[in-house]
């Protein structure tokens, strides 16, 4: 029984079509590439002055020298927001929830930030396996304690983000099962259940929305460490 | 789990990294920032002439 509810999540096939390709394919359409134009339209202008305000709130403690992976980090962070927010719509396919597209985004951006901090800088990188101020004597089981926290980052990264979904997805659906089972046999306390589907929604709005953001937090976090 | 099945984990992970640098990544690229408008100083108004010095 348990096992069938997890089968929203089976990357679905219609007509021999993936929808996790129209999933990905489609929200893109919401987004029109800005022109030359001085002044564009309110949709346009609302996307520009919240790429802008949420660039420059996660770069500004970025060392300058960081600020190139500014385009890298606020596109994902477009890409996630979309997906997650776009998730939320009844039939329709998240596709932050496969640990695929998670672990593929958070596997290859943190190497690629911990190789960049141990080709220019190695001492500097290295040097945060051992936090300030750390009793001598403890020295060695920090450092492998260290270590094993950053080879867990990306794995805690994607999972992160897929256990986040997966979790709001299947408390949707079973409360949503729930409330229809009960309409009939129960009523008032369908109406209870219907007010918990209603405020889950919302949190899984807010948590789609946080849940990007920490992704990119996180990245620029590790960021900072080694650039 | 099904997002554990194997199967469609390398076709997922290229095709979301391919939409994301083929789609996202050049459209966020087209967005500009330019400078706020600033007021005319009175100080800009002393202008030197042009004095077309090649001819």
């Amino acid at each position: 029984m348990t096992l069938s509810l997890f089968d929203q999540f089976l990357s679905p096939v219609v007509c021999w079509i993936p929808l996790v390709a129209i999933a990905i394919m489609l929200p893109w359409i919401l987004f029109p590439s800005p022109t030359t134009r001085w002044v564009n339209n309110r949709n346009l202008t609302s996307q520009n002055w919240f790429l802008g305000q949420s660039t420059s709130q996660i770069f500004s403690p970025i060392n300058p020298s960081g600020h190139k992976w500014a385009i890298l980090l606020s596109s994902l962070l477009i890409f996630l927001t979309t997906m997650n927010t776009a998730g939320l719509l009844p039939y329709t396919f998240t596709p932050t929830s496969q640990l695929s597209i998670n672990m593929g985004f958070a596997g290859a951006l943190w190497m690629g930030i911990v190789i960049l901090g141990m080709r220019t800088q190695p001492t500097h990188s290295l040097g945060h396996l051992l936090p300030e101020g750390a009793p001598a004597l403890l020295t060695p089981v920090l450092v492998i304690i260290e270590t094993i926290s950053l080879f867990i980052r990306p794995i805690a990264l994607g999972v992160r983000l897929t256990a986040n979904l997966t979790a709001g997805h299947l408390l949707i659906q079973l409360t949503s099962t729930a409330t229809l089972a009960l309409l009939t046999i129960m009523p008032i306390t369908a109406i209870f259940t219907g007010v918990l589907l209603f405020l889950l929604a919302l949190l899984e709005a807010a948590v789609a929305l946080i849940q990007a953001y920490v992704f990119i937090l996180l990245l620029s976090l590790y960021l900072q460490e080694n650039v | 789990m099904p997002q554990l099945i194997p199967t469609p984990w390398l076709a997922l992970l290229i095709f979301s990294w391919t939409i994301f640098t083929a789609i996202v990544l050049p459209k966020v690229l087209k967005h500009s920032f330019p400078d706020n408008p600033t007021l005319p100083s009175k100080q800009n108004l002393s202008k030197n002439k042009w004095d077309w010095s090649w001819h």
